[in-house]
């Protein structure tokens, strides 16, 4: 054996002699990893691992949490200073803080009293604290008054939303992630949890090496997670909700439904039971591409499990019957029985870190706790611990974001407030949100990175803090709310969201007789009082003990459940007043655009696991960024080849909105019909993308639209627009 | 001592399973015996002078991959690169994929893969400073970027693309095993962040729980003959008889169709898809200084041998006596162009400035006695020129004593010379680099060495003749011979090449494919100009032109036969193909890399593609 050198200098291994490690909760998806940052002994962040003991990620993270810390003082183009200017066409100005939230307060004031309340909108994200969500909401609803108030939560999980409401009278995800451990079958429709959601994979792979059972995997795409199932459905976009209602058909016809539960715990069985029974698989089988033996096998092995779960995520939220997807799966599950037993649940699988904290506490689509504002006990109740006039509050809810943009056109909106959120990049038909957001008298951004292309149409530019630079709670997917202890300082002159929303409230004299806590466990205790005894329950929660359990399930109260709740609902009693889950009959409407003639291929969009979002974060992380640094479409190589365009080449996207340039990767992955672009890229495929808003939760249909393809003969001329349509 | 996180999870602790005694390959899995002097050493990481308690101190360990459970997530990379602190452009463990089938019957497999802590480390071997060390501690090949210099042989050798030559640091790293985390019991940090059950880690040759096979080789894999890597597969779930990849490789897997009972995937040529072109652009690499190197070594020592042979043999053309000015002049211009060439060969080193470092590892490095076997030759170059122009005394000594020296030196001079260019061609007879591992290298080396050193010195006493009114036939019509020989070596070699890469299969073919395509043009070309060339030299010798027509047309000649020799050497480097593993469409794929700095995509570094420096 050869040993090489005899006299052996020391070993050199890399130590960012970290000192101490600070707990934190990741901030990029809902999975709620448990996540400590390590300070050098300067105090600068220069490392990030999972935390060991944690349920959720036990110690493991995905590549974005793995490089987490460098966003504090390595990501390019954080926002240090506010910025001012007074048309988007002008240079932006450094001012003071003061002048920045005058000046706001001023503008907002200015367009409320010339064009009414509602013109002054305010959009906000799924990224921040719940802490910040709650303040933010009330000084949407209790100072500012608007009611077009609304969070880019639209975009990802408002069908999920509307679906767990039209069908348990209430949102909440009622399963968690140990259903895994339980489980004897799973569903997964339009979820691809490698890329979106590894670590939750990793759940599932850890119960899977332990206890085999099938997986089905409902994905036009052959993705790692379908290449790993035991069956793929590769359904029609657009068509779940045909092989949903005919797997009802299959359990009803075949009497395999568990009729105890249906009449102890549903009601409207009735009206769901002659509709399914117009979806045999035969019928459903032409119009959702899945053959009906196979229909009838996937419908029997659910049907007889002892217990099944279905997840899901964007493949059925993006959709023009995106909350109908959602009931139809509730549909299963409670028609089968499995709600809020181990391994038996339907688990909404969401997208933002916190967009469970903006739809329980943010005001967005109502009042805090998951209140409404058309009840008028809820009204009373937050006006009373609010100390304003109940009146104050409109009684029905307002514009949803993806009416709010468009409704700049008309002149409806003025003023728009935009925090943690890029439609520049995130919402279809590029051209127009450009026309629009420039049309807007006054638009205020308020972000971490002062890059973030929407800044380019803004007059005042808030700095924010990212992350751990403030300190908060997020609540994931399966209602865990975790905790984010501040591990550093705000990059520069930023300031944590929560400051900038207490800053501005002063600024309104509506705001002199309520109380605006200064730091977030201040805000946790207003949480903990409103949510005591409602499902949603914080009461047995405090800072402290969310650390040393790594993160707690609600409802939690010290009472009946000190240590969280896996699951809702297992007492089989719903929200709604008769608590009864509602069987809904859905019908199929098909109302999206398909391929023809002109634009022959079926879009597909979606996430690539080493981006978050519109990449004003991950882009800047080299090691991240680099496993996808530019924006490409995966097309087949068939179809390629047809159309004369290579694998590593530039093509050109048509469709009815407009046109992009995008790389081309030729894999077999994707049917010779459709094509799949990442959705994170700026000046892509949301260049070309339809998304018609889905009737009940106004959710963008981004999933499934039909373009053109066309070879580019000036490869070099390609290029050069790729390379100019991206600054990161 | 590696201080693990607070109730770490059993997954990263190392298990103690039971193992045979040898290996696969009949090698020991214990890598020093009890009481070895090798034995309870501490591994001074970073100066900590800590003994590890890992009771498997003394045991190979390798990595597990289950290729079937892999998806591609890159935690195992991120967490390699983080805890290593690593620049975007270079990573210890890349994530690499061959994919086949077709819609919705489609496979894609994810390989994994970082250092393999060979059992027969040719990058150790190849390493001139010495660099590399296989530690008795855990089998781990640790390299030292204090010590190298950056010539980056070890990238040439490897067939896995584990040492990461960093052209922005001028230095390569690799792969350390995470032996710090060895030391407390835990797996490497790669496979304690797998999020897919795909990635373990242990003593080589044990069967991780819940897994069945120890496979040597899934398809995309290079032979494992090669270096005997310490890394095991499992990959039991059937896959298309086709697989590509999806970088810019010109290759694929291939089940072969008529022997059924043969099923692993073949290394064949993705021959679709490809235009015939100049790519001229492409000629041009990172080894253009080894170009000129080669070539102009090649010059030097095949036109010393021309003039050594002259002298010996009395052929005529020039000799100390008959040209006492013309002859030294000679000897020193050509030790001028030899420093010029040793020069830029050290500049091609990521850290020039420890060039001496080169002699470090004369016992197993080719780079070494290629560098040793040339500095002979220059000193006695040097030594041979000196002598020439000894004045009739000087420091005592008489030009008649150093006469008798001066015929000693000249002889060695020139079998140096032989010698060295024999060196120089070990260095590309690389398993690993199958289009370059044949003795062409050899015979195009001795060619050049004939037709280049022939040409240079025939040209300037040709000059010599014809400026001072003599004829200059007689010199050519010596020199036609070594000169028709060389081009003969030259076009011979490459005929058996061709035909032998053909039939190799696998990365030589592949080399061989880019060269009919890719440079169809170029290499055409430089054919034509062998073909022109060798004809020219038979007829102009037959000829025997006179006067300055004569001396323009041998003039011509000499630029048909440096061109075609400089565009044979640069496609010689341009053309390659490792054995390597499967890149992925962004990461690891030379396609991209180049568009990326073609385009101005390089300039965000976030890109991860380290902006080309010329």
């Amino acid at each position: 054996m050869l040993f090489g050198r005899k006299h052996k200098n020391p070993i050199q291994i890399a130590d960012k002699g970290v000192v101490e490690w600070r707990y934190a909760t990741c901030g990029y998806c809902s999975t709620g990893c448990s996540i400590e940052v390590g300070l050098d002994d300067s105090g600068e962040p220069v490392a990030s691992r999972g935390v060991a003991d944690a349920d959720v990620n036990r110690g493991k993270l995905c590549i974005k949490g793995i490089y987490e810390h460098e966003l504090f003082r390595k990501t390019k183009g954080r926002g240090d200073q506010p910025l001012m200017r007074a048309g988007c066409h002008d240079e932006f100005k450094e001012v003071t803080w003061d002048d920045a939230f005058d000046h706001t307060a001023a503008e907002i004031t200015r367009i409320q009293q010339t064009y009414g309340r509602d013109s002054f909108a305010i959009v906000s994200t799924g990224q921040i604290m719940t802490e910040e969500f709650y303040t933010l909401g009330k000084l949407a609803r209790g100072v500012i008054g608007s009611n077009n108030y609304d969070g880019n939560t639209t975009l990802c999980m408002s069908s999920a939303v509307s679906g767990y409401k039209r069908s348990f009278g209430s949102d909440g995800p009622p399963g968690c992630y140990e259903d895994f451990e339980h489980t004897d079958c799973l569903l997964a429709f339009g979820s691809n949890l490698p890329e979106q959601h590894p670590i939750i994979y990793w759940r599932l792979v850890e119960a899977l090496e332990k206890r085999k059972f099938p997986v089905v995997v409902i994905d036009p795409r052959v993705t790692m997670f379908a290449q790993m199932a035991d069956i793929h459905l590769t359904v029609t976009p657009g068509t779940d909700l045909v092989l949903l209602n005919a797997l009802a058909h299959v359990i009803l016809e075949e009497d395999l439904a568990d009729q105890q539960y249906i009449s102890a715990h549903t009601e409207g069985y009735g009206e769901f039971g002659a509709l399914a029974k117009q979806h045999d698989p035969e019928t459903a089988s032409a119009i959702c591409g899945i053959d009906a033996e196979v229909i009838r096998k996937v419908a029997r092995m659910y049907a007889k499990a002892n217990a099944a779960m279905s997840i899901w995520t964007m493949g059925i939220n993006q959709s023009t019957h995106g909350s109908d997807g959602v009931v139809a799966i509730n549909n299963l599950n409670l028609i089968t029985g499995n709600i809020g037993k181990p391994g038996g649940t339907s688990l909404s699988i969401t997208g933002q870190c916190n967009a469970m904290g903006t739809r329980e506490w943010s005001s967005c689509s109502g009042l805090p706790g998951y209140r409404n504002l058309e009840n008028e006990q809820d009204r009373q109740k937050i006006a009373d611990f609010w100390n304003i006039d109940a009146e104050f509050f409109p009684q029905k809810r307002g514009m949803f974001m993806t009416e709010i943009l468009p409704a700049i056109e008309s002149g409806e909106i003025r003023g728009l407030w935009l925090i943690a959120t890029n439609p520049m990049t995130s919402m279809t038909k590029t051209g127009l949100m450009r026309s629009l957001l420039e049309k807007l008298d006054f638009l205020v951004v308020q972000d971490a990175y002062r890059d973030v292309e929407t800044n380019q149409y803004s007059h005042v530019y808030l700095p924010a803090a990212v992350w751990a630079e403030k300190e908060g709670c997020f609540t994931n997917t399966e209602r865990r709310v975790n905790l984010i202890r501040n591990v550093c300082a705000p990059y520069g002159n930023s300031k944590t969201d929560l400051d900038i929303f207490n800053q501005i409230a002063k600024r309104f004299e509506r705001s002199r007789k309520m109380v605006f806590p200064e730091t977030a466990e201040g805000v946790f205790d207003e949480l903990k009082q409103l949510s005591e005894g409602r499902m949603l329950d914080y009461s047995g929660m405090t800072y402290s003990k969310i650390e040393s359990s790594r993160g707690l399930q609600w409802p939690c109260n010290d009472q009946t459940s000190p240590q969280g709740s896996p699951r809702l609902y297992s007492d089989g009693i719903f929200q709604y007043p008769d608590g009864k889950a509602k069987l809904i009959a859905l019908p199929f409407i098909d109302d999206n655009e398909r391929p023809c003639g002109e634009y022959p291929f079926w879009l597909n969009s979606g996430r690539v696991v080493e981006h978050f979002h519109t990449r004003t974060r991950t882009g800047k992380v080299a090691n991240a960024n680099k496993f996808s640094p530019t924006p490409y479409m995966e097309m087949n190589p068939e179809a390629a080849d047809k159309l004369g365009i290579n694998h590593g080449g530039y093509a050109k996207l048509v469709s009815r909105r407009g046109d992009a340039v995008v790389m081309v990767q030729c894999t077999q992955r994707v049917a010779p019909d459709s094509v799949f672009v990442p959705f994170h890229f700026h000046e892509c495929v949301n260049r070309v993308a339809l998304g018609l808003l889905d009737p009940h939760s106004r959710q963008p249909a981004y999933k499934q639209c039909a373009v053109g393809i066309e070879a580019i003969t000036d490869q070099q001329a390609a290029a050069k627009t790729n390379v100019e349509r991206r600054s990161y | 001592m590696f201080e693990p996180r607070p109730k770490e999870p059993d997954y990263a602790f190392l298990p103690d399973a039971a193992h045979p005694e040898n290996n696969c390959h009949g090698l020991p899995i214990e890598t020093v015996p009890d009481g070895h002097a090798l034995r309870d050493q501490s591994l001074n990481i970073n100066g900590d002078s800590a003994i590890g308690d890992n009771p498997n101190r003394y045991k190979q360990h390798g990595f597990y991959f289950t290729a079937d459970n892999c998806i591609a997530c890159h935690a195992c990379e991120a967490a390699c690169s983080e805890k290593n602190d690593l620049p975007a452009h270079i990573a210890f463990r890349s994530v690499g994929y061959v994919e086949g089938g077709s819609y919705p019957d489609y496979t894609r497999l994810n390989i994994s893969m970082a250092c393999n802590h060979c059992d027969d480390p040719v990058c150790l071997k190849g390493c001139p400073t010495l660099a590399y060390t296989k530690f008795a501690e855990y089998g781990a090949v640790l390299q030292d970027p204090d010590i190298c210099f950056g010539c980056g042989y070890c990238t040439w050798v490897c067939p896995y693309n584990a040492p990461q030559l960093d052209d922005a640091a001028g230095h390569v790293s690799k792969c350390n095993m995470c032996v710090d985390r060895l030391e407390v019991g835990l797996k490497p940090t790669c496979v304690s962040a797998c999020l897919a059950g795909a990635l373990d880690f242990g003593v080589i040759e044990t069967t991780p729980e819940q897994r069945q096979q120890v496979a040597t080789q899934i398809p995309g894999f290079p032979d494992p003959e090669i270096t005997q890597p310490n890394i095991r597969f499992e990959q039991t779930q059937s896959l298309p008889a086709s697989m590509s990849r999806p970088d810019s490789m010109p290759l694929v897997y291939q089940k072969p169709s008529s022997n059924k009972t043969n099923t692993k995937h073949q290394t064949t040529v993705k021959t679709e898809n490809f235009e015939k072109k100049w790519s001229l652009k492409k000629l041009r690499t990172r080894e253009d200084p080894l170009v000129v190197f080669t070539l102009l070594s090649q010059l030097v020592i095949g036109a010393f041998a021309v003039m050594f042979a002259s002298d010996t043999f009395n052929l005529g053309l020039i000799s100390n006596s008959s040209h006492p000015v013309l002859y030294p002049s000679l000897l020193f211009a050509l030790l001028g162009i030899e420093t010029f060439a040793l020069v830029l060969s050290t500049m091609h080193l990521g850290r020039p400035h420890r060039f001496y470092r080169a002699f470090n590892n004369l016992r197993n490095s080719p780079v070494s006695r290629e560098v040793a076997s040339l500095a002979v030759f220059y000193n006695l170059l040097g030594a041979t020129a000196v002598v020439a122009i000894w004045p009739e005394s000087m420091f005592g000594i008489s030009a008649d004593s150093i006469a008798s020296i001066g015929w000693l030196l000249a002889p060695a001079t020139c079998i140096s010379g032989i010698v060295a260019l024999y060196f120089m061609h070990t260095i590309y007879r690389i398993k690993a680099r199958p289009f370059w591992n044949h003795w062409q290298v050899l015979s195009s080396f001795y060619g050049s060495m004939l037709t280049l050193g022939s040409l240079f010195v025939g040209l300037i006493l040709a000059c010599s003749n014809w400026l001072s009114g003599h004829s200059y036939s007689a010199i050519f019509e010596v020199l036609a011979l070594p000169i028709t020989l060389g081009l003969l070596l030259e076009s011979i070699g490459l005929l058996f090449h061709a035909r032998d890469m053909k039939r190799s299969g696998g990365e030589g073919e592949a080399s061989l494919h880019k060269q009919t395509t890719e440079f169809s043009k170029t290499y055409r070309l430089r054919n034509y100009g062998l073909v022109l060339s060798l004809m020219a030299v038979l007829i102009l010798s037959l000829v025997s032109p006179s006067g300055l027509v004569g001396l323009t047309l041998w003039l011509l000649l000499t630029l048909i036969v440096a061109v075609a020799a400089i565009i044979g050497r640069a496609l010689f480097f341009a053309l390659v193909i490792s054995t390597t593993m499967p890149g992925a469409f962004f990461w690891r794929n030379q396609g991209f890399v180049d568009h990326a700095r073609e385009t101005g995509l390089a300039k965000m570094s976030q890109v991860g593609v380290l902006a080309d420096k010329h």
